[in-house]
């Protein structure tokens, strides 16, 4: 049942991906699997993060356009990272869990298009350091504020998941 | 496998998906033709059916909203348009019979005819789904007839081409994509250059040397030699010309002929490149 609703918020996810920027120009700039990638990685299980990044960048490279494996290699890493932090680290409030979101979401767009520098494939935005900064910025931004609505709902579809965690954190950084 | 377990073989277990990834990208970006995966095929043919569905209800929740305020210009606007139809009308008659002279003089002269080819409406249910790329995916596909590198267009000029298709969708990259090249003349002068994609809504005319005399206005057409797109379709009009003395090639920016960025119906012309190679070799 677990792993079912974990693929179906993946399969959700990926569905408005598609949907939304055609509705709202703007959502181009949200990456919603990478948002639900950095929540399963909070559920302080690095196994889950980077299978969930894997799967969720796969099918962001399969609808998006652009060569598949990038966003997958990409998300796989932050997934396994934020999995690490969050079991090394008391990531729990909700600041603590944006910051997470805004540094995941900067480090994938380096590592993105990093990726694509090293393949020699050029990409639109990243001409200058200027333009490349505020693209990073709008991204973080986008990411960020999104998380809040997304992480608010997947906590009440996680709820058993979240207060384990709650619980797990308690134990090991407050007793 | 236990959750202590799998913390210790998690850095093992990345380095295997990781290495995995890096074999998948190495083959698609070496591939030319890697737009074209069984994993986009798989994923999106499953997924257009909601998607189109979602998307319809969507827009039909917005449409309501903007329908109220567009009744209210509709009596002005009317008016403008039946004005607007005579004037067409008119025109349409011009090109008919300038059409019919044309052909005469073509067999008269032996030159080839263009080819003819079919073309099959098709809606836009998603675009621009990821940052990078400028991409719109239409319900039409392989069963429709759609194969690779088909020219897509609206009524007001083209659009891009089909880089990925599959039974019930196609991928089509805009011409506004960096990556996007066509095939372009000036209309008036014929000077021919290549049109490239600037990632806005906005082209750019290359190559077409500065001793070329070129106006604002001037409309830019097809040429037909990229083997995609038929000759004599209209992408836009030139809208600036940066001058530099020293440059051997003008910089011309291209006002596109068709609202790319916001086009919901387009037309697939059921051409292949094989169609525009036997065109040539009459």
């Amino acid at each position: 049942m677990q792993t079912f609703k974990i693929a179906l918020t993946i399969v959700v996810a990926l569905l408005l991906q598609m949907l939304l920027p055609n509705q709202v120009g703007f959502f181009r700039y949200i990456d919603l699997p990478l948002v639900v990638t950095v929540y399963f990685g909070l559920q302080r299980a690095p196994v889950l993060g980077m299978v969930a990044g894997m799967i969720a960048g796969l099918g962001g490279d399969a609808v998006g356009g652009g060569i598949v494996g990038v966003g997958g290699f990409s998300k796989t890493l932050i997934g396994y990272l934020v999995g690490v932090a969050s079991v090394r680290l008391s990531l729990e409030n909700p600041l603590a869990r944006l910051s997470v979101v805004a540094v995941a979401s900067a480090g994938n767009t380096v590592l993105f298009v990093g990726l694509y520098q090293m393949l020699e494939q050029s990409l639109p935005f990243v001409s200058t350091w200027a333009e490349f900064g505020a693209t990073i910025g709008w991204k973080v931004l986008s990411d960020s504020v999104t998380s809040v609505v997304l992480f608010f709902v997947l906590d009440r579809l996680f709820s058993e998941q979240a207060a384990a965690r709650r619980m797990a954190i308690k134990k090991r950084f407050y007793e | 496998m236990s959750a202590n377990a799998a913390h210790q073989k998690a850095p093992w277990i990345l380095a295997a998906l990781l290495l995995s990834q890096v074999v998948l990208m190495s083959t698609f970006a070496r591939h030319p033709d890697s737009e074209q995966s069984i994993l986009r095929v798989w994923l999106v043919t499953g997924f257009a059916p909601v998607v189109r569905v979602s998307d319809s209800v969507l827009s039909a929740i917005k449409g309501t909203g903007a329908s109220y305020f567009d009744v209210r210009r509709a009596r002005e606007e009317n008016l403008e348009l039946r004005e607007r139809v005579e004037q067409l009308t008119a025109e349409r008659n011009q090109a008919l019979e300038n059409s019919a002279e044309l052909t005469l003089l073509r067999n008269q002269l032996g030159v080839p005819l263009r080819p003819q080819y079919r073309e099959l409406a098709a809606n836009v249910f998603s675009r621009d789904a990821s940052l990078w790329f400028r991409r719109l995916i239409i319900d039409r596909g392989t069963l429709d007839g759609v194969k690779r590198d088909m020219p897509v267009a609206t009524a007001g000029g083209i659009v891009g081409r089909v880089i990925s298709v599959g039974p019930n969708f196609a991928m089509v990259q805009v011409i506004t994509d960096r990556h996007a090249g066509v095939g372009a003349m000036l209309q008036t002068s014929r000077a021919m250059g290549e049109v490239r994609g600037l990632d806005n809504d906005r082209c750019e005319l290359k190559n077409i040397s500065t001793n070329e005399k070129v106006e604002v206005g001037e409309p830019i057409i097809t040429t037909g030699l990229d083997r995609i797109y038929p000759k004599g379709l209209l992408i836009g009009t030139v809208e600036r010309i940066d001058a530099d003395p020293n440059a051997p090639w003008h910089k011309i920016t291209v006002k596109l002929a068709a609202p790319v960025d916001r086009a919901e119906h387009v037309l697939v012309l059921l051409l292949e490149p094989k169609d525009l190679k036997i065109d040539e070799g009459k």
